[in-house]
């Protein structure tokens, strides 16, 4: 079984959904409950069963879909994705645990138990055929998910992140379907394996195009500045469940991407194009975290909260060093925990008030004391206090730039600051001050279904705070590997340079050169 | 003065303008099979026109398919023509919109 | 000795986390006396390890792995030395002390509980700080005394100001840990760690300019947690915390914890004696600066305020003199006598419900004994009289100026000893002295709880005796620190320099009295004096509070309104929602072409016909053209 565990963890959601349908209404809960239990225990095995100390995939599996075009099934995981596989099962099981939609809830389950394959599927896949179908397929999901259960505009809001997100992809498709020809023109054999990818050097203008056609796609899932606006709309509309899997996982395709395919196929274009993603990353930190000050709607500071922690993350990811890559793959959880908290706190005062004005609020610090002091963790851990998730995170990833540009490090840097000019007045304007509106004076604290999503994801981002290394260790090894391929494959003198030798031993291991 | 190929070319031509304008201008259904014959047999002049003067039989036997398909052509068009006037009592092009888009 | 270390270390957490688990219930004792008495746990620990550490040994465990990526490796680490024993002490004497005090502080509250929890929170974060053997680890300590000050100075979030106070103490100490972040980043790419003796024994190595960038942004950090200028005006604002709370965090432990980092890293800053002698120099401006503003001012606790931040002046004269043994010993003798005062403070406050200015008091020495002696005790040390522990630590501070030839510094802080006498002296005066001018406001006053003063009284003594420590202070720290003697060449000048300043500080507090002995009336803002303009300028702060609000805080948020209204809504969401209504529209626009009348396909059909010719013209020609 645990030969072709990969398979079981992205089939068996899905299985289940389809035999959801005939599943009694009201013991739906409990059925969408138990299978994402098996499901999320099915990753710990996962976990338990990975090897920390190898670098490379395991618990790979092939099978040949077309061979004539060298399109296999073929997965595999790795430090890079290992975890946020776990992060995709464990954000679905809290999710269907602390749902409080009640209209159509069996049909949300079931679309919901679709999404985890599809998320699941993207981040096991190692050929770029499955990975892009997966990728494509993970939008039909929460399409449903805003477009059904969304606010009032939720019509706007769907199409728009779907036909944005899905522009991206085309252009990454042309891409992978070059990279594809490219490869069988260099080898006489077509291949969309990620890893047969890999061993590919391509010439420096090829890697240029590529990269850009990749970094479209990618751009527009993180999303960077200025394709993010899609992005505040699908949270504003979106029902909670929806907001908090779109910022824990879907996000994280497009940084997981940026390390899974960008880094390490185009290491030249990724030299070039750093330090103007630099100046993106730096703009979205800033820009973003600005508009999230000038926000009313406490739902929309946490969205835009998000778009500038993915900065941090892309700036960390262009460090192109062990030390930022690991910090951007960490905070990749990170935020993940730490968003999708947020975004279910938003969620609780949305449930009672059916508002997320923060001017409608004000003083619940004294009305709704353990909401607001687990709001108040969360916002430390977004904020990136020491000992929280965040703080490790944040502080690799700004160290590992800083070897690549001082001046530009120390901007980035602003984001600690700003960050907490936005979270702490959001803080302020909800939950300090007297209780200034008659109907916030009988709100009822959390709730047991609320704190069985909420209490998991506190430990959690403590947890990791203070003993980050059993996460870190894995992301660590296969982060090493990934540079180092780097290094070796890099053909320009200053990407050599700015790209470290990990291993330190001579260059060169067993890559063949394209003619 | 001898007759050239040009001024074939030049025929052929002028007739395929003719029948272009016809098709354009036309709103009448029957008026418009005239105009595709002139533009049929004013591609019939240039290949005949051509086969002869490069000595290759293939353009005058291409001009023979054409007659004859331009033949069933017609047959076929004026039939469905009869079906159609004996149903609206029309052949106005402009009333014939059951495929707008 | 590791196990007390751990308990040194953990009992505050503890103690703090067993008060939070009754956070949100009504208030139990019970929370007051765990975390009390765990806080007294922690403070005999403290003093076993000084003993031990008096006996010439240190204590240094490292405990786990905390993040380790690459190169980098970075565990919880924690030393005891003889710099940190002593920053220990301090930190466990006057918390222990203070723990003690709010439990009858606090008695009305009804966030007792809640309260434990964070200061007990707060003392572990300073222990953190101070007890780690890392840059990272300090950072750890920094961020989290700065998260605990945020909590306890919004702690009756209820009120805007204090909230607004909270918000503002936070995020300006952010922009200093940028600062900190910064140098930290530099010490690790280029020495390769982040631990204190590593980098401390490599430092030499670097170039100069990188010493220097490192000293300078290391110096950021402190300058914002010790509210140095231009990042001060969050200390005045924070006195909208509960009073313990300023005792323990605004005078005694966090704010001094920039003056621990500067001492801590001594190694890098006796290499670059410039960026010391700027440290020396802003020091000696702030004493300067803030002891302006304590003249005029009539808010008791911010009076008290500017005093320390006055007082956080000196210290960083000396440190950055590179006399670090004498700044740690003014830390710690200011520790004492500050909070001391502070609490004193909180006395008043409390028998005159919460009345701040002390134009409204007079006369409360009648029935405030207990907290009369303490306060005049306490401002006769801060006031630098002997045998008071100020004596002999501000005092050296002067001679450190003078020996190092810094005359004009030595000027500055001399003129400052005479203001913080004389300021000392208006608010004891005001408070205790004259006509009984609470009594026009209805307001009968009471002294505090006996066991209150009782456990204030440990603070007394050391404010009065710390200055009998020094030789043993000296011996101890100069193990770590450079042991640099500051002696006065000539012992004429030694003798007219110390009487001097005794003869200035007891003129400046004759004048307090002999001012404000028989005030009548509170001041109402018609006095020629309250107009004139050196008065205002003083009593707003230099403006400086507004000034930031013009030119920061509204524009960043006017900025904020318009990257989003603007720029975000109408430029970047609109150039997207653009291509796609192009779209949009030209399909729309094209429908026509499929109207299904067949005269207009036709001729878009001979339109198509024509450009197909057209290209297949151009292209052959073009073709040839290349061809040929």
């Amino acid at each position: 079984m645990i030969d072709h565990i990969l398979t079981l963890l992205i089939f068996f959601p899905a299985l289940a959904a389809m035999l959801g349908f005939v599943v009694a209404k009201n013991s739906m809960r409990a059925y969408g409950i138990t299978v994402a239990a098996i499901e999320f225990f099915l990753s710990l095995w996962l976990w338990y069963a990975y090897d920390p100390m190898v670098s490379g995939m395991q618990f790979m599996e092939s099978m040949p879909v077309i061979p004539a075009f060298g399109i296999n099934y073929l997965l595999g995981v790795d430090g890079l994705s290992l975890f946020i596989i776990i992060l995709s099962t464990f954000f679905t099981l809290i999710g269907i645990a602390s749902l409080t939609e009640t209209r159509r809830l069996k049909d949300l389950i079931i679309t919901l138990l679709f999404l985890e394959m599809t998320m699941v599927g993207v981040f096991a896949a190692l050929d770029a055929i499955i990975f892009y179908l997966f990728w494509e397929l993970s939008l039909v999901p929460m399409l449903y998910i805003i477009g059904a259960w969304g606010g009032p505009l939720r019509i706007y809001a769907s199409i728009k992140f779907f036909l944005y997100t899905f522009t991206g992809s085309l252009v990454m498709l042309v891409g992978m379907l070059f990279m594809a020809y490219f490869y069988y023109q260099a080898t006489g054999a077509w291949s969309f394996s990620i890893l047969e990818w890999y061993r590919l050097i391509l010439p420096e203008s090829f890697q240029m195009w590529l990269f850009a056609a990749f970094f479209l796609g990618f751009a527009i899932k993180v999303p960077m500045f200025p394709f993010h606006t899609w992005l505040p709309y699908a949270h504003g509309q979106a029902p909670t469940i929806g907001s908090v899997i779109l910022a824990a996982i879907l996000l994280k395709m497009g940084t997981y991407a940026f390390v899974r395919f960008s880094l390490p196929l185009f290491p030249d274009a990724s030299v070039f194009f750093m330090f103007p993603i630099a100046i993106i990353a730096i703009i979205m930190i800033i820009y973003t975290a600005m508009v999230a000050y000038a926000q009313e709607d406490i739902k929309q500071v946490v969205a835009y909260s998000s778009v500038s922690h993915m900065g941090v993350i892309i700036l960390g990811t262009f460090a192109l060093n062990v030390e930022g890559v690991s910090g951007s793959v960490f905070l990749m959880l990170a935020h993940g925990v730490v968003s999708g908290a947020l975004f279910l706190l938003v969620g609780v005062i949305y449930d009672r008030r059916h508002t997320k004005l923060m001017s409608e609020f004000g003083g619940l610090a004294s009305v709704m004391p353990r909401y607001a002091a687990i709001f108040g963790i969360m916002m430390m851990a977004s904020v990136g206090l020491p000992l929280t998730i965040n703080f490790v995170g944040e502080f690799l990833s700004l160290l590992g730039f800083y070897k690549q540009s001082h001046a530009l490090t120390l901007t980035a840097g602003v984001a600690i600051i700003v960050g907490a000019i936005y979270m702490l007045a959001a803080y302020k304007k909800a939950f300090f001050g007297p209780v200034t509106n008659e109907e916030n004076k009988h709100l009822k604290d959390l709730n047991k279904t609320e704190l069985v999503g909420l209490i998991p994801l506190t430990i959690v981002a403590i947890w990791l705070g203070v003993y980050p290394k059993p996460v870190l260790e894995p992301i660590n090894n296969s982060v090493e590997s990934v540079i180092q391929l780097m290094h070796d494959k890099a053909q320009s003198a200053e990407a050599k340079a700015r790209i470290p030798n990990v291993a330190g031993n001579d260059e060169t291991i067993s890559i063949q050169e394209a003619h | 003065m001898e007759v050239t190929l040009t001024h074939y070319l030049v025929l052929s031509t002028v007739l395929f303008a003719i029948g272009l304008i016809g098709v354009m201008r036309r709103k009448n259904l029957l008026m418009l099979f005239f105009a595709t014959e002139i533009l049929l047999n004013a591609t019939n002049i240039a290949f005949a026109a051509i086969s002869h003067y490069i000595g290759d039989l293939t353009g005058q036997m291409f001009a023979f398919f054409i007659i004859a398909i331009a033949a069933s052509e017609v047959a076929v068009g004026l039939g469905l023509l009869i079906v159609w006037y004996k149903r609206t009592g029309k052949i106005d092009l402009d009333q014939m919109n059951s495929m707008r888009g | 000795m590791e196990i007390y270390l751990y308990i040194a270390l953990f009992a505050p957490l503890v103690g703090s986390l067993f008060s939070s688990l009754f956070a949100s219930s009504p208030k139990t004792m019970i929370t007051g006396y765990v975390a009390s008495g765990l806080l007294f746990t922690s403070l005999v620990s403290s003093m076993i390890l000084l003993s031990y550490v008096m006996g010439g040994h240190t204590v240094h465990v490292e405990m786990m792995t905390w993040m380790a990526t690459g190169d980098l490796y970075i565990p919880f680490g924690f030393v005891v030395d003889q710099v940190s024993v002593v920053m220990m002490m301090v930190v466990t004497i006057v918390s222990t002390v203070v723990h003690i005090y709010s439990i009858g502080y606090m008695d009305h509250d009804k966030g007792f509980n809640r309260f434990f929890a964070w200061l007990s929170a707060f003392v572990f974060s300073m222990m953190v700080l101070v007890m780690s053997d890392n840059f990272a680890g300090l950072f750890i300590g920094w961020e989290g005394v700065g998260l605990c000050s945020w909590g306890l100075i919004g702690f009756w979030y209820h009120k805007e100001s204090a909230t607004w106070a909270a918000n503002e103490a936070f995020i300006m100490n952010r922009i200093a840990d940028l600062g900190m972040l910064i140098g930290i980043f530099m010490v690790y790419w280029n020495i390769g760690s982040l631990q204190y003796d590593v980098v401390f024994e490599q430092i030499g190595n670097l170039p100069v300019v990188v010493i220097t960038w490192i000293g300078i942004f290391l110096f950021i950090g402190a300058m914002g947690k010790s509210a140095q200028f231009p990042l001060h005006t969050w200390l005045a604002d924070a006195m909208e915390g509960p009073t313990p709370v300023s005792a323990l965090i605004h005078a005694a432990t966090m704010v001094t914890a920039g003056v621990y980092l500067v001492v801590r890293s001594n190694p890098i800053y006796d290499l670059i004696p410039n960026v010391g002698l700027f440290i020396a120099s802003l020091g000696a401006f702030v004493a300067l600066f803030a002891a302006s503003m304590a003249l005029v001012n009539r808010d008791m606790k911010r009076i008290i305020a500017y005093s320390t931040l006055s007082q956080l002046g000196y210290m960083f004269v000396a440190a950055g003199l590179g006399a670090y043994w004498v700044a740690l010993f003014h830390l710690m003798a200011h520790a004492f006598f500050k909070a001391l005062l502070f609490l004193g403070a909180g006395n008043v406050m409390h028998a005159m419900h919460d009345e701040l200015d002390p134009f409204k008091m007079g006369g409360l020495r009648k029935v405030m004994k207990g907290t009369f002696v303490m306060m005049t005790l306490a401002s006769v040390a801060l006031a630098g009289i002997y045998p008071f522990a100020g004596f002999f630590s501000k005092d050296l501070i002067l001679e450190v100026g003078f020996v190092e030839h810094h005359y004009v510094i030595y000027a500055v802080l001399l003129l400052t000893a005479g203001l913080t006498a004389f300021y000392s002296f208006r608010l004891v005066v005001l408070i205790f002295h004259g006509e009984e001018r609470y009594k026009l406001f209805g307001i009968h006053p009471h002294e505090a709880y006996k066991f209150m003063l009782v456990a204030m009284s440990p603070l007394l003594v050391l404010a009065i005796i710390a200055g009998a420590f020094k030789m043993t202070y000296y011996q101890l720290v100069t193990s770590l620190l450079p042991d640099t003697q500051y002696h006065v060449h000539s012992e004429m000048t030694y003798w007219i320099m110390t009487i001097g300043t005794q003869l200035f500080v007891m003129a400046a507090i004759a004048f307090a009295y002999k001012k404000y002995g028989n005030w009548s009336g509170v001041p109402d803002g018609t006095s020629t004096m309250e107009n004139r303009f050196c008065y205002k300028l003083l009593w707003n702060q230099y403006y400086i509070p507004k000034f930031y609000h013009e030119v920061f805080s509204k524009p960043y948020g006017e900025l904020s309104r318009i990257a989003w209204k603007q720029i975000d809504l109408k430029i970047v969401d609109a150039i997207v929602d653009g291509i796609a209504n192009f779209i949009y529209r030209t399909g729309e626009n094209t429908r026509d072409i499929q109207n299904g009348n067949l005269s207009t396909m036709l001729r878009w059909m001979v339109f198509g016909l024509i450009v197909l010719v057209a290209l297949a013209v151009a292209f052959s020609v073009g073709y040839n053209a290349v061809g040929a």
